[in-house]
């Protein structure tokens, strides 16, 4: 195989590799085998060019043209001149079906089903950035470049993957990249001659190895160090200790094509909440101030999911509309008699916190001192930011009205309007029998739809046994809440899920809101809101009362009064929440402390309370685990550049120490020539081994512009060292360290300032430690090789990748 | 292994030395490396081969360094006409005492000059081969021995000269080292029309060391030092003449032991009672290079046997000191 041959195939090895960091975006992998075939055939196309030899351009034209063919036979070959020809038709196909792909990115979550146009949208980019890498590193010789486009290609896999990549889909990309370049080095190191492969292993040494490195050769060096980098890229980041995305990433997308039309696309603002809950601090997200009479039960709204496929929540496509000012529309169906009093609230965003939906209590009624693109949403009632606008840094007003029906309202409500009902209460036929069951038996002897919606709470919350657990999975398929209802535990995800399903099975309008608890409350009046608040609630429809609030979940936020059986009225806003058998107090706590009552906490706080409230004004409540952890990494970080200076002061004083110094005079004389030659290669006169040490000596005195004492201490050692290695009988030399502290005083004094502090600070011959590492881990991988542990270590790596073959392919949700 | 004695000769090895340089670099002005190879050839019981085109001071320099020393000089003509039996004598039968009577050649004298030695023809210069080998002559089945010390400087025309016979590869294996005068600096060659104007200042010349003194520097110098590593150093490199690609013929074994002898005479030259790699390098050219045959390919590109050395010494490793440092040291 040619080199250039060589270089076309890594690069589409490579290209493949960075593709597989889009595996984890469709539920199918058949893509990318397709993507395979059509990349070889393109690559293959593209040696024959370069045989014939076409000029590089008609090189590139002609596997454009290829490319172009393959796409029309697999994905248009109905509208195609012959089936194969593209036409007029054919581009006309591949405009619709990559309009329809970029509809599919915003309408389904990850991982999307394998459409025929995202297909096509992914075999397209494979194709295309393959043709861009087969260019740069086969046509035009130039492999380090067509790391961008690969880059590209992974970071797209990378950006919107679950969680960010995971570390597996990295590998594949970094490798591909770095044989792509290892195939360019030997493609150029090939033209000089023979490509020097190392020295022969041990085994085979023979008489006939005399002579030959024993050292690793560059080849194998080289292969060593792509495996470490790899190694450390994969590594590093893990060790490292690091904020997660979660909700304080931006998700989702608003997608207005501009004026005042345009949909809100379909996302999954659930997709990460689970991480938030489970992040190991509670960094402040958002930070508002309630007007006194607004009390601290109010849940700040992201964005509703009304569509049930049986297995998950999600938000529908809706229209988006310019924000009505000064006022928002009435919210549905509120009726007048229903106590809803408005309540004025300024709200603040961390810089941190970038959501493309505002944040606000449901129902707003206006929105004020709004910056930025934002548009509104009328189903939802939500604010959603146009043209990537974010949250971060945003500060707003916002008039909410605080509906406060009583029981005996909701108990009365008549029927919902007949489309509202009919929305909001479908059910697939997927969802198994035991949610309508359980609702059922749970709701058994319920007088109307209030009672139910009670009841169903009061399962979930109080008497059905259920437990609150973030670590459970979050679990899409269709039996997940039948589970969910088997196991009884989960988190707010699960509980908010089930209920809006079992009402649904009941006939009730629900459907899942997405947003935070109240925070907690500071010292100065104002609420925090931290990222382990990020909360999900059920909404049910009640005529008269509008979507409203219930809270399932046990031992996160407030349960409302209105469904609180024993609460006869409702309580004043103004005076302070009374707290009886149920907890009122908004509380950020994934579950209750038994130490910490109530009342304790809303008055003093508790000790984590009140370091969450101290904690909160710093940006985020740190544990000392981690404070150690930067700590440490900071020092590490800075005795980092450190480390040859410091390891260069203990080698000198080993090597002159004196009496500390090794034994034997022939050591001690070798040890000062070390530091001699190494003083001077610090001093940028590098080692040579093509010289004697007379030589040697002769050369540091002549660059290094020595003179009188210093050139005569410079000869001194060098003959001490000829007379250690070659007379009969050497005599021990003395003085020899201040010899070599003269001829460094030498070096030193003619040196340029700079010169000065590089031999200082960083000295060229701690790269003596760099290969001391490399040789020792050569051995050591030599002795592993050959010894019985390394055949133990490869049946262990043999068997390891028969159990992370199968785990690799699944790895995808 | 040195004692007390033997460092003294060694110190008395210098002085004389000295005195003989100085001696010769009288009459041959500003040729400091050539006069000393010339010591080094002579302390290592070897012999030296003057190679240049004509004028240069080769025949002053072999007739320069036998004047210097105070021992018996015989100087041969190499003509084509030249006999075998001009060199080493022959027997002759003495009508009286009804005998044949051996009269001795040229060969039989310490310091022989063979001037123009590639005019004669090769059956008499390997006339030559046994004298300078084994330092004995043997005619008509006896067998004469050679007076010590004995050293042939012989002088040679480039090949490519007109009347010219190239030596045979045997004859050129047993001198020890080939030298070329090369012309003299302009400064040199102005001293030396102001010192042979008048007349010639080989007239001038007086011994400055007795041939017993010689003997007793020769036996100095084979108490020199080789370390192991210097002579695997000087192995690899002969080696690497027989492996080189520009090579039709690469050194022999005697090389090896010319090269390694010479060695010792170069440090005992210096004063010192041990060989370095350096004398090593600094001697494998003037050592190695004549008895190299460059391959027709090297000869067309204009590659001469020096450079070639050269080239082996730059690729040949030296002997590493940290990786021959005694035991029990630790590798720092």
């Amino acid at each position: 195989m040619n080199g250039r041959v060589r270089s076309a195939v890594c690069g589409a090895l490579a290209t493949l590799g960075a593709a597989c960091a889009m595996l984890p975006l469709v539920d199918r992998t058949s893509w990318l085998l397709q993507a395979a075939l059509l990349l070889t055939i393109q690559s293959a196309v593209g040696v024959v060019a370069r045989r014939v030899p076409l000029a590089a351009p008609l090189t590139v034209a002609l596997q454009a043209v290829t490319a172009l063919l393959l796409l029309t036979v697999v994905f248009a070959h109905e509208q195609a001149v012959g089936g194969v020809l593209p036409g007029p038709d054919v581009f006309h196909a591949f405009d619709q079906l990559l309009r329809e792909s970029l509809d599919d990115i915003g309408r389904y979550a990850i991982p999307a089903p394998a459409t025929l146009a995202l297909r096509l949208l992914l075999v397209g980019g494979v194709l295309l950035v393959g043709l861009v890498v087969d260019a740069l590193a086969a046509t035009y010789r130039s492999a380090a470049p067509a790391g961008l486009p690969l880059l590209a290609l992974y970071s797209i896999g990378a950006g919107l993957a679950k969680g960010g990549s995971d570390w597996l889909w990295f590998l594949p990309a970094a490798a591909g990249y770095l044989l792509l370049l290892l195939a360019e080095g030997h493609e150029r190191l090939s033209g000089w001659g023979r490509v020097f492969g190392g020295g022969q292993r041990p085994a085979e040494d023979g008489p006939a190895a005399i002579g030959a490195g024993r050292g690793p050769g560059p080849l194998r060096t080289g292969h060593r160090i792509g495996a470490l980098v790899l190694g450390i890229a994969v590594v590093a980041p893990a060790v490292l200790p690091s904020i997660g995305g979660g909700l304080l990433q931006p998700r989702g997308r608003g997608d207005g094509p501009g004026g005042s039309g345009g949909t809100i696309s379909a996302v999954n603002p659930l997709v990460s909440l689970q991480n938030s809950l489970n992040q190991p601090e509670n960094r402040e997200v958002l930070r508002y101030r309630v007007a006194p009479q607004g009390g601290q039960d109010l849940y700040l709204r992201i964005v509703s999911l009304d569509q049930f496929d049986g297995a998950s929540w999600r938000a529908s496509e809706r229209r988006i509309t310019n924000v009505p000012m000064p006022m928002l529309p009435a919210p549905t169906g509120l009726a007048p008699e229903v106590r809803a009093d408005p309540v004025g609230m300024s709200v603040a965003a961390a810089d941190g916190y970038a959501q493309n939906y505002l944040p606000m209590p449901y129902p707003a009624q206006s929105v004020g001192k709004l910056t930025g693109q934002w548009r509104y949403e009328p189903e939802g009632r939500t604010l959603v930011g146009d043209h990537g606008q974010t949250t971060r840094g945003l500060r707003y007003e916002v008039s909410v009205l605080r509906v406060q029906p009583t029981a005996a309202q909701l108990a009365a409500a008549p029927a919902p309007p007949e489309a509202l009902l009919r929305e909001y209460t479908k059910v697939p036929d997927n969802v198994p029998a035991v949610v309508a069951r359980t609702a059922r038996e749970v709701t058994a002897g319920a007088a109307n739809a209030y009672d139910q919606a009670v009841r169903l709470q009061d399962f979930f919350a109080m008497n059905g046994g259920f437990r609150y657990d973030t670590e459970v999975r979050s679990g899409n398929g269709h039996d997940a809440i039948a589970r969910f209802l088997e196991e009884k535990r989960g988190f707010c995800v699960h509980f908010s899920f089930s209920m809006a399903a079992m009402a649904r099975t009941l006939g009730i309008p629900a459907r899942v809101a997405v947003g935070f608890t109240p925070g907690s409350p500071q010292t100065d009046g104002s609420m925090s809101v931290g990222s382990k608040d990020a909360h999900a609630w059920p909404e049910l429809y009640f005529e008269g009362a509008g979507w409203t609030r219930f809270e399932p979940t046990p031992s996160r936020g407030t349960q409302p009064g209105y469904t609180v059986a024993q609460a006869p009225t409702v309580p004043d806003p103004g005076a302070p929440v009374p707290a009886p058998s149920r907890r009122s107090v908004p509380s950020a706590a994934p579950s209750a402390d038994p130490a910490c009552p109530p009342e304790q906490r809303k008055l003093t706080g508790c000790s984590g309370a009140v370091s969450r409230a101290s904690s909160a004004g710093t940006g985020g409540s740190t544990s000392p685990l981690t404070v150690a952890g930067f700590a440490l990494a900071a020092l590490a970080a800075l005795a980092l550049p450190l480390l040859p200076m410091l390891w260069r002061i203990r080698a000198r004083a080993r090597r002159l120490g004196g009496a500390r110094s090794p034994g034997e005079p022939a050591a001690r004389t070798l040890a000062a020539w070390r530091e001699l030659t190494d003083s001077a290669w610090d001093y940028g006169i590098p080692p040579d081994d093509s010289r004697t040490p007379r030589m040697a000596a002769d050369r540091i005195v002549a660059t290094g512009r020595l003179q009188g004492p210093a050139a005569e201490a410079a000869g001194r050692v060098a003959t001490a060292v000829e007379r250690t290695l070659y007379a009969p009988h050497p005599r021990p030399a003395e003085g020899l360290a201040g010899d070599v502290e003269l001829v460094r005083a030498g070096l030193h004094a003619s040196a340029a300032p700079g010169a000065r502090l590089r031999a200082r600070l960083a000295p060229r011959s701690a790269a003596r430690l760099v290969r001391a590492a490399g040789r020792r881990w050569s051995e050591a991988c030599d002795a592993l090789r050959s010894g019985r542990a390394g055949r133990a270590w490869r049946r262990a790596g043999a068997a390891l990748r028969g159990i992370a073959a199968p785990r690799g392919t699944g790895r995808r949700g | 292994m040195t004692t007390y004695d033997e460092r003294a000769s060694l110190s008395d090895l210098t002085t004389t030395a000295d005195r003989v340089r100085r001696s010769v670099e009288s009459v041959i002005e500003g040729k400091p490396e050539v006069v000393r190879l010339s010591l080094t050839v002579l302390l290592a019981e070897g012999h030296l081969l003057i190679e240049d085109v004509p004028g240069v001071g080769k025949t002053m320099l072999a007739k320069a360094l036998a004047r210097s020393l105070d021992c018996s000089v015989r100087r041969i003509q190499f003509t084509p006409d030249l006999l075998p039996s001009d060199i080493t004598g022959v027997s002759v039968y003495d009508q009286q005492r009804r005998e044949f009577e051996f009269k001795p050649g040229a060969i039989f004298a310490q310091i022989v000059i063979g001037d123009e030695i590639n005019r004669a023809s090769p059956k008499t210069q390997s006339a030559l081969l046994e004298s300078m080998e084994e330092r004995q002559v043997t005619v008509d089945g006896r067998t004469y021995e050679l007076p010590g010390p004995f050293m042939v400087v012989a002088t040679q025309n480039p090949v490519e000269m007109e009347g010219t016979y190239p030596l045979p590869e045997a004859q050129r294996d047993r001198f020890m080292a080939r030298v070329s005068m090369g012309y003299p600096s302009p400064e040199a060659e102005l001293r030396m029309l102001d010192a042979h104007a008048g007349f010639s200042p080989l007239d001038d010349l007086q011994p400055v060391a007795h041939a017993h003194e010689i003997v007793k520097l020769i036996d100095a110098v084979r108490t020199v030092h080789v370390a192991d590593s210097v002579r695997r150093y000087a192995v690899d490199l002969v080696t690497a003449t027989r492996h080189h690609p520009e090579l039709r013929l690469g050194a022999s074994p005697r090389a090896t032991l010319h090269l390694v002898r010479a060695a010792k005479a170069a440090a005992a030259l210096a004063g010192r009672d041990f060989a370095l790699p350096d004398d090593v390098r600094s001697l494998a050219a003037a050592v190695l290079a004549h008895r190299l045959l460059p391959t027709a390919q090297a000869q067309l590109n204009r590659r001469t046997a020096e450079q070639i050395v050269l080239d082996i010494l730059q690729r040949t490793p030296l002997p590493d000191p940290f990786g021959q440092q005694p035991p029990g040291a630790r590798r720092l």
